[in-house]
């Protein structure tokens, strides 16, 4: 009759009898002499270790396997490829730096896709010239055109340049013919530094991030052709890409009108919106009016006022007399609650100068 | 499969914003807030000697009245910005924004012998428009109340598109003396409780007073005889005629129709109740139900052509509707307690009722076929409820437990919200709302 103690004996021996066959977490020196007193692996494990002796093996993460299978690798290489082989893997996913620069800040994806529709997602070769920019106010920060053993401060600016400093001497009339000295031009010294100042090389002023100019979109047929700069893998995918994002906007954009300049209003930058015209929409759930659904428009200024304080009604599902005090509701809330102005993001003006707010007080009627 | 699926999965996701584009922002808003209109009514101006005290005494009844409804809130004077000193000068809207009045009421009132004439104007103040045109009533200076009401509606009816109630009378039953020997007699008053006129003694019991649609006449029942008769009262002229019915008959709850010609109302002959109508031009009489149970308190649709009413022929007492001129009813109340007393609303898309349920009564609203059926208020004893005639807001009485118990009016908006007392001296029951002056 086997005991409990047995058994617990036996499985402790058999993991261990495994663990050391196996030799995870052993090192591959001791692995590789237990091995081949045992002689328990066959010839081609052990050239296989061999082979694995000098990287440790197991020394990749568990997640490694995973890499390859998005871009999986050639048939051809063999299983334990050098540490130099497995690191680049995750490359040809990561395009190089100089082909997808990061977008600059204040245009986020969203914007990229509402500018332009590209068959692929591929960036211009060359970044488009600065534009002439305005000076800006502060003058130019000195640097020196000589770096020397010492600091030299700048000459006057009608001083020639000369080893020795001399001051200018002009015939004063005034001046006895005594102490008149003769009349001379002053010199000084070149200005030199110690040192190369690298922030005088940074241009002095900003340059604001220019949106991205108008690509031709090409044919899809062009389109693997640009593509094959850099890593062929990624160009399926890209093409994937391209194709359902062509698809989607041509059943999703037909004919679009003029399509705001600007990057989209986000989910929270409405909702605050909505949140502050409700907070003044004074719905009266007893009332006719509460039965109607107005529409209304109206256009903001700049500074999130309404402008001229109009609010229009554009339409409405309520009889003459119910449709006016609706709409007479909905534009005090409008107007009441502008305070300031409606704190809205500026740079988003073009998405918000002209609003259109349906209320609906149906969720309000009394029940 | 994989890669298609990502990208149509970021092509979907790049698409958003892109169909969130074009033209203006759209944005739908469905939640509001429910708190009364801020007004501002400076005192009236002043425009000739000895019209000081009219003039506030009509500021003062304008701003109660508006108030008084609880969908309107008055500014306090000590708040204003800017004073208005004259009517026709222009309005400085920004004083009246940063007070956050929403309204703004500016009258004046003209002083000469008995006449007077008051005129006002009504403004928007978050638009800088004026809501409607300026109005002028002329009027003796005894009638200021009435001149006030009718500045109150026109007030009212801009703001919310609907017709005001403040210019319109209440008939009703004053009540004295104990319980077990109350005195009861027809009386008259502003809807405020103003202005009580009585219009019979109270020799006999009196009972369910109903205004005739243009309010110059009054039925109600009347126990003179020592059995319940219909009288038709006017008035103007307290003259009284009593509806002929034969021998043994008990006739009760009547209501005029619409337009005033012909009366419905419940006759009890042989243990059974049934709905009548009565020509009274002609006399002649029409049986409308003829079922063995009791039928009663009828009340005509606005548009004439339906009458609900209450009957027991389900065992308990229920709402029904049929056609005016009688045959099949339709069941429209299915909640636990009886129903009683149905009143169709003058918007006609409500009835109210008094309801009695687990030992406690309310007055409650529904809609023609029983649904959003809500209960405004709960107490001991509510019962009758009558519209005003806007259809805003449901007068009642209520009457208060044990042996001193006393009757009074109530108000209360359909919301269910602003319940309160109609201000009256002695007890009173039995209200009746009538319509709007002329």
């Amino acid at each position: 009759m086997a005991t409990p103690g047995t058994f617990i004996s036996t499985a402790g021996h058999i993991g261990l009898i495994g663990w050391l066959i196996v030799g995870w977490g052993m090192n591959a020196e001791p692995l590789r002499i237990e091995t081949m007193d045992v002689s328990v692996i066959s010839g081609e494990e052990f050239d296989q270790m061999r082979a694995a002796r000098t990287p440790v093996p197991g020394a990749n993460p568990p997640d490694a396997p995973v890499i390859p299978a998005i871009n999986p690798a050639p048939p051809e290489a063999p299983a334990p490829e050098p540490p130099s082989e497995v690191a680049p893997v995750p490359e040809p996913v990561t395009p190089p730096e100089s082909e997808t620069p990061p977008p600059p800040p204040p245009q986020p994806v969203e914007t990229d896709v509402a500018d332009d529709l590209p068959a692929t997602p591929v960036t211009p070769e060359a970044p488009p010239p600065l534009p002439d920019l305005p000076q800006s106010d502060t003058p130019t920060p000195p640097r020196a055109p000589t770096v020397a053993s010492q600091i030299t401060a700048p000459p006057p600016p009608d001083a020639t340049v000369d080893d020795v400093v001399r001051d200018a001497v002009v015939p004063d009339e005034t001046s006895s013919a005594d102490v008149r000295a003769d009349e001379q031009e002053a010199t000084a010294p070149e200005e030199t530094t110690t040192q190369i100042v690298i922030d005088d090389l940074a241009p002095s002023t900003s340059v604001r991030p220019m949106t991205r100019p108008n690509r031709p979109t090409p044919p899809r047929e062009n389109a693997t052709a640009v593509a094959e700069t850099p890593d062929p893998d990624p160009a399926p995918v890209a093409d994937d890409v391209a194709a359902a994002l062509e698809q989607a906007l041509e059943t999703t954009q037909p004919s679009a009108p003029a399509v705001p300049a600007g990057p989209p209003m986000t989910g929270a930058e409405r909702d605050s919106f909505r949140i502050a015209v409700n907070r003044c929409w004074n719905v009266d759930p007893g009332s006719v009016a509460a039965r109607v659904t107005v529409e209304v428009g109206f256009s903001l200024e700049r500074d999130g006022t309404v402008r001229g304080g109009d609010v229009r009604l554009l339409s409405s599902d309520g009889d003459a007399s119910a449709t006016q005090t609706a709409f007479e509701a909905a534009r005090r809330a409008i107007l009441r609650c502008q305070s300031g102005g409606y704190d809205l993001p500026a740079e988003k003006y073009d998405q918000w100068q002209d609003v259109v707010i349906t209320f609906d007080p149906s969720g309000m009627r009394l029940r | 499969m994989m890669k298609r699926f990502l990208s149509v999965l970021l092509a979907l996701m790049l698409a958003g914003p892109v169909l969130a584009q074009g033209g203006p922002l759209r944005l739908t808003i469905t939640d509001g807030v429910i708190e009364p209109i801020t007004f501002a009514a400076p005192r009236f101006e002043v425009e000739t000697p000895g019209a000081e005290g009219v003039a506030s005494d009509i500021s003062r009844l304008v701003v109660q009245d508006l108030a008084g409804t609880g969908l309107f809130r008055e500014v306090p004077s000590t708040a204003f910005i800017s004073q208005i000193t004259s009517f026709a000068q222009p309005v400085a809207f920004a004083d009246w924004r940063a007070i956050n009045a929403q309204a703004l009421i500016v009258g004046a009132v003209a002083v000469s012998g008995e006449q007077m004439t008051v005129k006002f104007r009504l403004y928007d103040v978050f638009s800088g428009q004026e809501l409607g045109q300026g109005l002028q009533f002329a009027g003796t200076t005894s009638g200021w109340r009435r001149v006030a009401h009718k500045v109150a509606d026109a007030v009212y009816s801009r703001i919310t598109g609907e017709g005001g109630y403040f210019d319109s009378r209440v008939v009703f039953v004053a009540e004295s003396g104990p319980k077990d020997n109350r005195q009861k007699r027809l009386a008259i008053m502003d809807y405020d409780g103003a202005n009580v006129q009585f219009l019979t003694d109270s020799s006999s019991i009196v009972l369910a007073p109903r205004f005739s649609p243009n309010g110059d006449r009054v039925l109600y029942t009347s126990f003179e005889s020592g059995f319940p008769r219909i009288n038709v009262l006017n008035v103007a002229t307290v003259g009284r005629q009593q509806l002929a019915t034969a021998p043994g008959e008990m006739a009760f709850s009547p209501r005029f129709s619409r337009d005033g010609q012909s009366v419905i109302y419940s006759l009890s002959n042989g243990g059974n109740t049934d709905i009548y109508r009565t020509d009274l031009n002609t006399g002649q009489h029409l049986r409308l139900t003829s079922a063995p149970s009791i039928e009663t308190a009828p009340s005509l649709s606005p548009d004439g052509s339906q009458i609900v009413f209450e009957s027991d022929r389900s065992g308990t007492q229920q709402l029904y509707v049929m056609s005016a001129n009688g045959g099949e009813a339709r069941r429209i109340s299915f909640g636990p307690g009886r129903y009683g007393t149905p009143v169709w609303s003058p918007r006609g898309d409500l009835v109210a009722f008094t309801k009695q349920n687990a030992g406690r009564f309310h007055i409650g609203v529904m809609r023609l076929d029983g649904s959003e059926e809500r209960l405004l208020t709960s107490s001991f004893l509510d019962e009758g409820p009558t519209w005003s005639p806007n259809g805003r807001v449901i007068m009642f009485s209520r009457e208060t437990q044990g042996a001193t118990g006393a009757s009074s009016i109530y108000s209360v908006d359909i919301s269910g919200r602003n319940l309160r007392a109609v201000p009256l001296q002695g007890g009173a029951s039995d209200p009746s709302w009538g319509p709007l002056q002329p």
